[in-house]
C-alpha cells in the first residue's frame, strides 16, 4: 500500500470517514449519553422520569439525581447471573450459526458465478416476511402436536428415550435465535470467501496439501475477518433480543433484553432500564474491542 | 380489560406512537368546522359495530375512534401530547393516574339518567370515590381456563388457584399449564391463594408468594400472555391462568372448530383480580355535550349488552342482563355472585421503590429454581 500524507489525501480521508463518524455520533454517542443521564434520575410517579429540579407546584414527588440504580444493580448477584446467561446463549447461537453458515457460504462462493447472486438472494429471502410472523411459525413447527415433534419423539422412542417437549424450552429459544440470525453470518462469510484467490488452493495442492490441510491452513485463516464480523453481527443482536425468548421460551428463559424491556413497559422504571442498557452497551463494547483485537491483520499474518 | 399482550410488538408501537402523537393532535383540532364528531379513545374491539351505527343515527353525529391495546400505551400517547379526545376508557389504575394528573373533566350526572342501571357494587371504587369522573363500562376477570374433558378425566378441582400452585395437582398436568407473564397478575394469584390482598406490599408476603411460585414453576410450560388462547382451543394446553375475555374467545374457537372437548373457565374461590374499565371525559375534548349523550346511550341495557355478546366482556349494567345471551349471563365466571364479587380486587399501583423490588423478585422467579 502506498502511504501518502499530502494535504489532498488528508481531506479525502476526512471526507470518507466523516459520514460514518457523524452517524456514530448521532446514533450511538448521543443516545448513550441520554441513557447515562436517564440512569441517574428518579422514576416518575406515573412512569417516565421525575423532574431534575424541584417542580414549580411542588405538591408531592421526588426530584434530583441519584446513583441508586447502580447500587441496586450491584447489590444483588442476580443481575450478574442474567448477564452471564445471556452471554452464554449469545455465544452458543453464534457458534451454531458459524457451524451452519460456513459450509453454506463456502458452497455459494465456490459455485458458478451466475448462480451466486440467486443463492445469496435465497439466503436473504426470509427477510421478505415479518420477523415476528416467522417466529410465530416456529411455535407451530415445534408445538407438541406438530409433525416435527411427533417425528423427533418417535425417533427418541425407538431408542427408549422419553418424549421431549420442544416448544417453550431453551432449545426452542436457540432454534429461534439461530434461525433469525443465520443470514447475518452467511453474508459476511460469503463476501470474504468469494474474494479468495483459487490459485492459492491450487498452489497448496501442488505442494502436497490434502483437502483438510488446504482448508485449515489456507481458507480458514484467510476467512477469519469474515468470521469475526459475522460473529459480531450475530452475537450482539442475540444479546439484546427479547422477542424470541418471549414467544418461544419456557419458564426459565429470561434474557437481559427481556429484563430491559420489562423496566420500560412493565415496571415503569426508566432509570433502572437505562442502567441495565448501559451495562449491556459496555459489555458489548468490550466484546467488540476483543473481537477487533483478535481480528487485527497482524494476528492473521503471523499464522 | 387486560392488555391483550403482544408485548413484544409494544416497544415498537410505543415508539411509533410517540412519533405520531404530534401529528394526530393537529388533525383532531380541525373539528370545529361545524361537523358533529365525537372522539373516542378506546380499546381494540371494545364496542360493537352495530352499537356505533345506532348511536350515530340517534345523535346525528359521527363517532371517530382511535385504539390502544394497553393502558401504558394509552398513557404514553397522551403524555406525548395526543389530544382532542372527548372520551377514554382506561382500567382502574390507569384512570387513577389520569385523575391524579388532573387531566379529566368531572361528569355532569344530570345528563346521565341511565347511571341508575349500574350495579352499585361497581361504583365508588378506591380510584374514584363518588364516581366524580368515571362511569363503569365493562370488566375482565383474571381467572382459570381449562379443558373440560381433561380436567374431569384427571379429577382436578377448577375452583381454586391450587390447580396452578399445588404440586399434587400439577403432577398430572405437567407441561400443559401456562400462567400469565405479568408480575402483578401472577403475584396477585399467589397472594390470593395465600390469603393476602392482591395489593399487599409486605415483603415477607411477597417472599412467600415467590416460594410458592418457584415450587410450581417446574410444572408450568411457559409464562404466556396471548398464545394460551390458541393453545387451549387446539388442546395443547389443559389449564391456563388468563383473562375472562380470552377464555371466552378460546371456548368460542374450540366450539367453532368442532373440537371433542370444551373450554371452561371459572373464578377461583379465593378471589381474583377484577379489571374494571370506565368511561372518562378527557380535558382536551371539545364536545362534552356529545360525550355525555354517548355515555348515557351506552348505559342503556341493550347497547351495553351488545359488547358482552360480542366479546364476553363482564358487564356492570344491571339493565343489560336481560339482553345478554343466556349462556353468557348464566356464566358465574363472567357474572360472579355477590359472595365471590366481594373477594374480587382491583390492582392498585405500587410506588417506585415497591415496583423496583417487585421487578427484582420477578427476575428471580424467571431466572432461578427452588
Amino acid at each position: 500500500m502506498i502511504k501518502g500524507n499530502t494535504k489532498a489525501n488528508r481531506t479525502a480521508k476526512w471526507l470518507v470517514s466523516g459520514p460514518p463518524l457523524l452517524f456514530l455520533l448521532v446514533f450511538f454517542v448521543a443516545p448513550s449519553l441520554i441513557m447515562l443521564f436517564t440512569s441517574l434520575r428518579l422514576p416518575g410517579e406515573f412512569g417516565g422520569l421525575a423532574p431534575i429540579a424541584a417542580p414549580a407546584e411542588a405538591v408531592h414527588g421526588e426530584y434530583g439525581l441519584t446513583l441508586e440504580t447502580y447500587q441496586f444493580f450491584f447489590s444483588d448477584i442476580l443481575y450478574a447471573e442474567i448477564f452471564l446467561k445471556s452471554f452464554a446463549v449469545a455465544a452458543a447461537s453464534t457458534l451454531i450459526c458459524l457451524i451452519m453458515a460456513y459450509p453454506l457460504a463456502l458452497l455459494i462462493a465456490r459455485s458458478e458465478k451466475r448462480f451466486r447472486n440467486l443463492m445469496v438472494l435465497l439466503v436473504v429471502l426470509p427477510f421478505a416476511s415479518n420477523f415476528l410472523i416467522r417466529i410465530y411459525a416456529w411455535m407451530i413447527i415445534l408445538g407438541p402436536e406438530s409433525v416435527f415433534s411427533h417425528f423427533i419423539n418417535a425417533f427418541l422412542g425407538a431408542f427408549g428415550i422419553a418424549p421431549v417437549t420442544l416448544l417453550f424450552s431453551p432449545f426452542a429459544v436457540l432454534v429461534g435465535m439461530v434461525y433469525v440470525h443465520l443470514p447475518f453470518m452467511v453474508l459476511p462469510l460469503y463476501t470474504n470467501l468469494e474474494k479468495h484467490d483459487p490459485a492459492l488452493l491450487d498452489a497448496a495442492q501442488d505442494l502436497g496439501a490434502n483437502a483438510w490441510q488446504r482448508f485449515w491452513r489456507v481458507t480458514w485463516p484467510l476467512s477469519l475477518p469474515g468470521v469475526f464480523s459475522g460473529a459480531a453481527l450475530v452475537f450482539i443482536p442475540v444479546l439484546g433480543m427479547f422477542a424470541v425468548p418471549d414467544i418461544l421460551g419456557g419458564t426459565g428463559d429470561i434474557l437481559i433484553g427481556n429484563l430491559i424491556k420489562d423496566q420500560f413497559l412493565g415496571t415503569r422504571d426508566w432509570p433502572f432500564g437505562s442502567t441495565l442498557s448501559i451495562m449491556l452497551t459496555l459489555a458489548v463494547l468490550a466484546i467488540t474491542g476483543l473481537a477487533a483485537w483478535f481480528a487485527r491483520p497482524a494476528t492473521i499474518a503471523e499464522r | 380489560m387486560n392488555p391483550p399482550g403482544r408485548s413484544t410488538a409494544l416497544l415498537a408501537l410505543l415508539l411509533s406512537v410517540l412519533l405520531l402523537a404530534g401529528c394526530s393532535s393537529q388533525e383532531q383540532n380541525a373539528t370545529t368546522s361545524g361537523e358533529n364528531v365525537l372522539h373516542l379513545f378506546n380499546w381494540n374491539n371494545y364496542i360493537a359495530p352495530a352499537t356505533v351505527k345506532r348511536f350515530e343515527q340517534s345523535c346525528n353525529c359521527r363517532l371517530s375512534q382511535d385504539y390502544y391495546a394497553d393502558n401504558e400505551e394509552m398513557l404514553a400517547k397522551l403524555a406525548a401530547g395526543a389530544s382532542g379526545y372527548d372520551l377514554i376508557v382506561p382500567t382502574g389504575n390507569a384512570m387513577d393516574t389520569l385523575i391524579r394528573q388532573g387531566v379529566l373533566k368531572q361528569l355532569d350526572k344530570s345528563l346521565l339518567p341511565n347511571l341508575k342501571n349500574i350495579n352499585p357494587a361497581y361504583l365508588n371504587s378506591a380510584f374514584d370515590p363518588g364516581n366524580k369522573y368515571s362511569v363503569p363500562y365493562a370488566y375482565t376477570l383474571t381467572l382459570l381456563g381449562f379443558n373440560q374433558e381433561k380436567v374431569k378425566e384427571l379429577g382436578l378441582p377448577t375452583d381454586t388457584w391450587a390447580i396452578i400452585f399445588e404440586p399434587k395437582y400439577l403432577e398430572k398436568i405437567k407441561g400443559r399449564v401456562t400462567v400469565l407473564d405479568s408480575q402483578r397478575e401472577l403475584m396477585a394469584a399467589a397472594l390470593k391463594y395465600l390469603g393476602y390482598s392482591v395489593n399487599d406490599a409486605d415483603e415477607q408476603h411477597w417472599q412467600q408468594a415467590r416460594d410458592l411460585i418457584l415450587r410450581a414453576k417446574p410444572y408450568w410450560a411457559a409464562f404466556s400472555n396471548t398464545s394460551y388462547v390458541k393453545e387451549l382451543a387446539v388442546g395443547n394446553l389443559w389449564v391456563a391462568h388468563g383473562y375472562s375475555n380470552d377464555m371466552f374467545q378460546a371456548a368460542l374457537d374450540a366450539r367453532k372448530t368442532g373440537r371433542k372437548f370444551g373450554i371452561g373457565y371459572s373464578t377461583p374461590k379465593e378471589g381474583a383480580v377484577l379489571a374494571l374499565d370506565s368511561i372518562v371525559l378527557h380535558q382536551s375534548g371539545t364536545r362534552p355535550d356529545l360525550a355525555h349523550q354517548f355515555i348515557n346511550f351506552m348505559l342503556a341495557g341493550k347497547n351495553s349488552a351488545e359488547l358482552t355478546n360480542l366479546t364476553g366482556a363482564g358487564n356492570p349494567n344491571m339493565d343489560a342482563i336481560q339482553f345478554i345471551q343466556p349462556e353468557i349471563a348464566d356464566n358465574k365466571a363472567i357474572f360472579p355472585d355477590r359472595e365471590l364479587l366481594a373477594r374480587l380486587e382491583m390492582l392498585q399501583d405500587f410506588d417506585r421503590k415497591q415496583r423496583r423490588l417487585l421487578s427484582r423478585l420477578w427476575t428471580e422467579i424467571k431466572l432461578r429454581n427452588l
